[in-house]
């Protein structure tokens, strides 16, 4: 009887032991599950059923007159007498060189739109220097697409892109020099573009992920198209103090549909000041000033 | 029978009584026995799991880590491959790829035809080389025969050997003409020996051909592979594979993943369980996610990151220094999170908590004034000296100045005492001679005496450079807070009892703490008004003069461009604008004075009377007057007292600047600042008055320690009143007095809970870290419920500090741990000894005194509060932003800096004329040549209104009146960050020939039209120009990095208004990058970019008028006028200051050498 207890005791044990032998050396060889497929970005493709946003930018009220600028300080510019400030290049109303484009949102399928990648075109965005200022004002281009900078005046410039999330770049490009290009590596709405020779030049490079900006003409109209349908939010963007101005409207884009948003500038809404203008001033009233 | 069932029954009966109990028959142990087997087999068993698994959860994180690894690998895998294809794709790579293959085709026919000889000789070197090998082989032998034997025998083995030499051999040479057949060949033993020879060299010299052609396109291959190598932003595939294969056999156990140091007693196995810390992949808690790469990281995930400052690793490579060294906690424990973060209650020092982390580098790193990457705790370094801490309390190195001084006025004193000893031993020896009986003993007394009266000429000399030394630490001296024997001038006389109440009430966040005391004492109002009435009665008497209120718009453009904002603030809460280096300017109208105002703006350094330390007394003209000298005291030539020439304190101890203002600009300035508020009414304050009040004031003074901030009237000599704080966070816990607040700091309960983490859950805080915290967040709750007399009790004040700030002045003090308290051993301790970096340290000190750092980016990657400004963020301002410093050791010539710093107007301290209207708003007309104008009531200034540099930014150098120590410490600073050698000497540059001017002018009329962004000193250019003048090249500039300056000035400031590309690469030199150059550019051969550095250079006015003449630039409306602003006159002047100055700074530098063991010395 005993004996049996032991050797059944003994049996419990020896298993025990090699039970914890075991568990504690026995490295379990780690299962190799399939690799977690990367969260790269999805590629956009083309459905066919692709809607477009247009519409108009309207500036209300009167605009401050186009100032002439005083290029005397290079004869070359001083030649152009027609140089004058394009902040606000209005007609009949209508704005030109608000940058449109969509901010965000979700396709009709329930992706986001900034979760989408799409092909970089490989034309080229012209900017030219002529006349000594740049040749477009406000111009948009996708994340890596090249833009085209030619020099069409016959004096040096230098251009200077001056991005917030981007390189800074400040080349020289003398008279008759060949074109040179410059992509952006990250989204910026706008960079801003200047000359150090010929302060009065400048221009903005909307910088998007995707092709679904648009620049409004001379005639304030613009037209974003090949929208893949779903709801988003649109932005126009004008310059103006500061980092510029900014309206924003949902916008419902339907399967090969066309969706409208028009848009609205002017004196009356114009951009907060910047903090340091909200500083009281108790003896002396600050507007106008600065 | 009839007894027989009796005895039967009988015979029952007595049976059952004959065995006693006995337990040994009628118990039972196996119940027992069972559950003690039960027990041990439960023990047993549960030890065995204690030790296979309980004590061991780090096995079960090594698996844990090992598929999350794996699975990661797996998912970055393929977007690896993708990224090397993308760059083979790129055109710099297919470039290089086609330049190796091009090179390597070139090459290949001579390679194959190289390979195909080789091919050749070969077998016929095997043929040859046995039996050569075979017959020398013999021959050894023989010799050896023939140098062991002698006589006769030798002659037996030489005929041996030369019948060996002549003996043939069969070899079997492949033939040449027909391929594959082999030609028996016979050869005696030197044709076998030259056949065997020129086979090897024929082959060793096709071999050597071979790797010479190849050696091109070997050398482009590596290029090509080093160029995908380099632009892999993470690993290549293969590298993944590699590591995944280490992962197959990973090792499943501590002392795989234990570093110990033993010369340093560190046995860390932090990496048993943080297995991702010196990954090669950088691996981000989200990429260890339990759901896969990308999803919700859980706590093992983010326990498995690598080391989030790789190069930090690098430099305390983890195998020297262990994990523990920096960060604390219970490196040795591997069976808990809790045991190996040192949390448990009786590991005295737990981890350092992720928002401290840094306090581990103030162990070794405390000489250090700004410590690389450890930005928290240089905050916290700033604050504690900044915002006055060190008022109070002694921290060693920081209050440089005040210790310095110490020790020279301990030093003076010590040789004065000597200088009178020697005097009296010489008069004694001089006596003795006298009477001395014999000659011999007479000479040698008076030679002794002799000797010390040269002796004491020498010590004085000592003691006039101590004296120097003096002056410049005196004039380096600053206080934290205002001057308070000013107040009567200043300050609205009802204020100062509401301000000493309510500090943060009435300028939130303003440096002034709050002496919470005079809430929580009985008597505290009456205690406010003993200090005000203190201050009151024992301030400056005297008026300031009378000023006109002046331009608000004007003052308003002065404050917002002068550069103001770099220090000060406006506005408040969200609306703040501007940095917190000193005070908020918000609501100066309702304290101050407009006139005080508007003469501290003017110069805030001109004190109203000068301090004598000797005397421990302000001085009065009444002082000067008996003395028979002027009024008159400045840092430069009258800083002597006019009764016993002691070294006097004649500045304002205050760290604020001069900005060379016009008193006008003053006036505009002080009227925007009184534009912001307006003084209220308020009760009078008649007991401010009351002699009575006054001694009790001083005492309250003494006893709140005021003077540590302050300058007031009676305690200019005043000591610390705080604990000193060297080695604070070495404290044993149960040293430092939480007092009533024990228990509730053990059990978890928080005061000051909702305040100070309303995010986080309430938790035990009996830790430095819990005291730290709890003491700069409200000293208050260790005083309370104290028993003491008001005298004894808690005075630290509450300090304004936001949440960053706390922590960072928590991770300073936590990591104050000296060389006791440190976790590693002193000899790791960082204290640099090559000059280099303590030149850069010592820097750092004035660098942050004055707050350098609040308009200019001293180092790179640092911002200045200008910077942030919305003003300054446009593309437009960032044009006007004052100069990056990031490479001024580099860029400019030492003995010009020390000048510019000394005088930043660049104008020899000459008194401006009247100023060019080009320059300021000031009305013109009225002002006299050469002195203030109508209706000022201060002398002008020197180098008034203008910057030495660069006139043409709004944004202005003030005078800092650094005394020539500290113009040597920065200068040497600038010098050493750019790793600069010293002494610079000047490098000589050819002269110009009379071609080169012509060419380096037409290159700087038409291909980069220099002028046009470049100043000349012509008023009608310059109203445009945004760059400095070329005059002030050579004196300013070194013409190296002028030279790299000019190829890519984006490289050394990104964002600078010069642009990139004027140059371009052409053979081995840099040509102007220009389509068509004119005819003498294209045909000068040499280098454009080092032509125009030298012409620059070289620059002479007269050249310079004749490029603006030529310039596309219109040239100027009026001829070039001689005016104030030409910078050759007046280098020429400022030429005098600086030699003279040079001469003096030698001095200095000599005597502080020669002093400073004398200094240290105990007696």
């Amino acid at each position: 009887m005993i004996s049996k207890n032991t050797r059944s005791w003994l049996a419990l044990i020896v298993g025990l032991v090699l039970f914890g032998m075991g568990s504690a050396c026995g490295p379990k060889t780690s299962d190799n599950k399939e690799g977690g497929s990367t969260p790269a970005t999805k590629k956009y493709v083309k459905t066919g059923k692709e809607g477009s946003i247009s519409g108009a930018v309207a500036y209300e009220g009167t605009p401050p007159p186009a100032k002439k600028i005083d290029a005397s300080a290079d004869p070359v510019c001083a030649k152009n007498a027609n140089l004058e400030t394009e902040e606000n290049v209005v007609k009949d109303g209508k704005l030109a060189n608000v940058f449109v484009y969509i901010k965000d949102g979700t396709l009709a399928d329930g992706t986001k739109i900034t979760g989408l990648s799409f092909d970089v075109p490989s034309t080229e965005v012209p900017l030219d220097q002529n006349g000594c200022h740049y040749v477009p004002h406000v111009s948009g281009a996708q994340v890596g697409q090249k833009l085209k900078i030619t020099n069409s005046d016959p004096t040096q410039h230098n251009i200077h892109f001056t991005p917030k999330n981007n390189d800074d770049w400040n080349q020289s490009q003398p008279n008759g020099a060949p074109p040179m290009t410059h992509e952006f590596k990250r989204a910026e709405v706008l960079v801003p573009v200047k000359c150090n020779q010929h302060p009065w030049m400048k221009a903005y490079v909307g910088v998007t992920k995707h092709p679904y900006f648009a620049i409004t003409k001379a005639d304030g109209t613009f037209e974003i198209k090949d929208v893949p349908p779903g709801k988003y939010t649109v932005v126009a963007w004008h310059e103006g103090p500061g980092n510029g101005t900014e309206k924003t409207l949902q916008v419902t884009v339907p399967a090969s549909g066309a969706a409208k948003a028009d848009f609205s500038f002017g004196a009356a809404t114009a951009g907060a000041p910047s903090s340091l203008e909200m500083m009281p001033a108790i003896e002396v009233p600050i507007v106008g000033h600065h | 029978m009839a007894d027989s069932p009796e005895a039967t029954d009988a015979l029952a009966k007595r049976e059952p009584d004959v065995p006693a109990h006995d337990p040994i028959v009628s118990w039972s142990t196996s119940g027992i026995m069972l559950v003690c087997a039960l027990l041990l087999t439960f023990s047993l068993a549960w030890s065995l799991y204690d030790e296979a698994i309980g004590q061991r959860p780090w096995k079960k994180m090594q698996r844990e880590f090992v598929a999350r690894y794996d699975r990661y690998l797996n998912s970055i895998r393929e977007r690896a491959s993708q990224g090397e294809d993308e760059i083979k794709n790129s055109p710099e790579y297919q470039a290089l790829d086609a330049e190796a293959n091009a090179a390597k085709e070139k090459v290949q026919p001579d390679i194959d035809q190289i390979n195909a000889e080789v091919k050749k000789i070969q077998p016929k070197l095997d043929a040859v080389t046995e039996p050569f090998q075979n017959q020398r082989g013999k021959l050894t032998v023989i010799n050896y025969n023939i140098e062991q034997a002698s006589g006769g025998a030798k002659e037996k083995y030489r005929k041996q050997a030369e019948d060996k030499r002549n003996e043939t051999v069969a070899v079997e040479m492949p033939d040449d003409d027909a391929a594959g057949k082999i030609k028996v060949v016979k050869m005696d033993y030197a044709t076998l020996e030259k056949t065997y020879n020129d086979l090897r060299e024929q082959k060793a010299k096709l071999l050597g051909d071979k790797a010479e052609k190849s050696r091109e396109s070997q050398e482009l291959a590596k290029k090509r592979d080093d160029y995908l190598k380099n632009h892999l932003t993470i690993l290549t595939p293969s590298q993944i594979d590699g590591v995944k294969k280490g992962l197959k056999s990973f090792d499943y156990s501590i002392l795989g993943h234990q570093v110990s140091v033993n010369d340093y007693n560190i046995a860390d196995r932090c990496e048993v369980c943080h297995l991702g810390v010196r990954s090669p992949l950088t691996i981000r808690a989200e990429d260890m996610a339990p759901g896969g790469p990308g999803k919700d990281p859980d706590d093992l995930a983010r326990a498995f990151v690598s080391h989030p400052n790789k190069e930090l690793l690098d430099i305390h490579k983890p195998d020297r220094f262990g994990c523990s060294s920096c960060h604390w906690g219970n490196g040795r424990a591997t069976t808990g999170e809790e045991k190996a973060h040192g949390l448990n209650k009786f590991w005295l020092w737990p981890m350092f908590e992720k928002e401290n982390t840094e306090a581990g580098c103030q162990q070794c790193h405390s000489k250090d004034r700004v410590t690389q990457g450890a930005e928290t705790l240089n905050l916290g370094r700033d604050l504690f000296s900044q915002r006055g801490c060190m008022g109070c309390h002694r921290y060693e190195g920081f209050d440089r100045e005040t210790d310095a001084l110490t020790n020279a006025r301990q030093t003076i004193s010590q040789l004065e005492d000597q200088i009178t000893a020697n005097d009296k031993l010489g008069r004694q020896d001089a006596a003795a001679a006298a009477e001395a009986t014999d000659d011999t003993d007479a000479r040698r007394l008076l030679a002794h005496a002799e000797s010390l009266r040269v002796t004491n000429s020498l010590l004085a000399a000592r003691i006039d450079q101590m004296n120097l030394q003096s002056k410049y630490l005196m004039q380096d001296q600053k206080k934290v807070g205002p001057n308070l024997k000013d107040v009567r001038l200043k300050l609205a006389k009802e204020w100062i009892p509401e301000w000493l109440k309510d500090p943060q009430a009435f300028r939130p966040g303003t440096k002034m703490p709050t002496f919470w005391r005079f809430s929580v004492d009985k008597n505290g109002d009456h205690e406010i008004k003993a200090i005000s009435a203190y201050l009151w009665q024992t301030g400056f008497d005297g008026k300031t003069p009378d000023q006109q209120k002046g331009d608000v718009n004007n003052g308003k453009d002065l404050f917002e461009t002068k550069g103001c904002l770099a220090c000060h603030s406006l506005g408040a809460e969200d609306n703040k604008v501007g940095g917190t280096f000193a005070a908020n300017l918000s609501k100066v109208g309702e304290k101050a004075n407009f006139e005080y105002i508007v003469r501290w703006i003017h110069n805030p350094r001109e004190r109203w009377a000068p301090y004598c330390p000797k005397h421990k007394r302000d001085l009065t003209a009444d002082d000067y007057k008996q003395a028979g000298k002027p009024f008159v005291f400045d840092t430069e030539l009258h800083s002597k007292c006019p009764i016993d020439g002691a070294e006097l304190q004649v500045q304002n101890m205050t760290v604020m600047p001069n900005f060379r203002l016009s008193e006008t600009e003053a006036r505009d300035l002080a009227t925007y600042l009184f534009s912001l508020s307006s003084r209220p009414g308020r009760e009078a304050t008649a007991f401010m008055d009351d002699p009575n009040l006054k001694e009790q004031g001083r005492q309250l003074i003494k006893q709140f320690g005021c003077a540590g901030c302050h300058e007031i009237n009676g305690f200019e000599e005043e000591q610390r009143i705080g604990k000193e704080l060297t080695v604070e966070g070495a404290t044993p816990l149960e040293r430092l007095d939480f007092a009533t607040s024990t228990q509730d700091a053990e059990q978890g309960r928080d005061p000051l809970f909702k305040e100070l983490f309303p995010d986080r859950k309430e938790k035990e805080w009996y830790t430095h870290k819990g005291f730290f915290e709890h003491k700069l967040a409200d000293p208050s709750i260790y005083d309370k419920g104290k028993e003491k007399a008001p005298q004894d009790r808690l005075r630290m004040p509450k300090p304004y500090l936001t949440d960053e700030w706390r922590t960072a002045l928590t991770t300073f003090l936590l990591g104050s741990v000296g060389t006791e308290g440190a976790n590693v051993p002193k000899s790791l301790f960082y204290d640099p000894q090559d000059q280099r970096r303590q030149d850069i340290q010592n820097g750092w000190w004035l660098i942050k005194k004055y707050n350098c750092v609040g308009c200019h980016q001293v180092q790179v990657g640092q911002r200045s509060i200008l910077m942030d400004l919305p003003q300054y963020s446009t593309p437009e301002g960032k044009d006007l932003l004052p100069p990056r410093l990031t490479s001024e050791g580099a860029r400019v010539d030492p003995n010009w800096l020390l000048r510019f710093l000394h005088d930043p107007s660049l104008n020899g301290g000459q008194v401006p004329a009247a100023t060019p209207a080009a320059q300021s708003n000031a009305p013109v007309g009225n002002a006299p040549q050469g002195g203030p104008q109508s209706g000022d009531k201060y002398p002008a200034q020197p180098g008034a209104d203008r910057n030495g540099v660069r006139p043409y930014l709004k944004v202005r150098m003030p005078t800092f009146n650094f005394s020539p120590n500290e113009l040597q410490t920065l200068v040497r600073f600038f010098m050493a960050l750019s790793g600069q050698q010293e002494p610079y000497i000047k490098e000589q540059l050819d002269p110009l020939t009379e071609q080169d001017k012509l060419v380096a002018r037409e290159m700087f009329t038409s291909g980069t039209p220099c002028l046009k962004c470049h100043i000349t000193g012509e008023p009608a250019h310059d109203a445009k120009a945004i760059a400095p003048n070329f005059l002030l090249a050579s004196e300013r500039l070194k013409p190296e990095w002028t030279f790299r300056w000019l190829l890519d000035p984006s490289q050394i400031s990104p964002g600078t208004a010069m642009p990139s590309g004027l140059f371009k690469r052409d053979g081995e030199r840099w040509a102007v990058n220009l389509p068509k150059p004119p005819k003498d550019v294209a045909d000068y051969h040499g280098d454009h970019a080092r032509l125009l550095v030298r012409y620059m250079f070289l620059m002479s006015p007269d050249e310079q008028r004749r490029l603006l003449s030529a310039s596309p630039a219109p040239p100027a409306a009026q001829p070039a006028a001689q005016n104030a602003h030409a910078p050759r006159r007046r280098l020429g002047s400022e030429l005098g200051w600086f030699r003279a100055e040079k001469t003096e700074r030698r001095n200095t530098v000599a005597s502080l050498r020669s002093q400073r063991p004398l200094a240290r010395a105990p007696n």
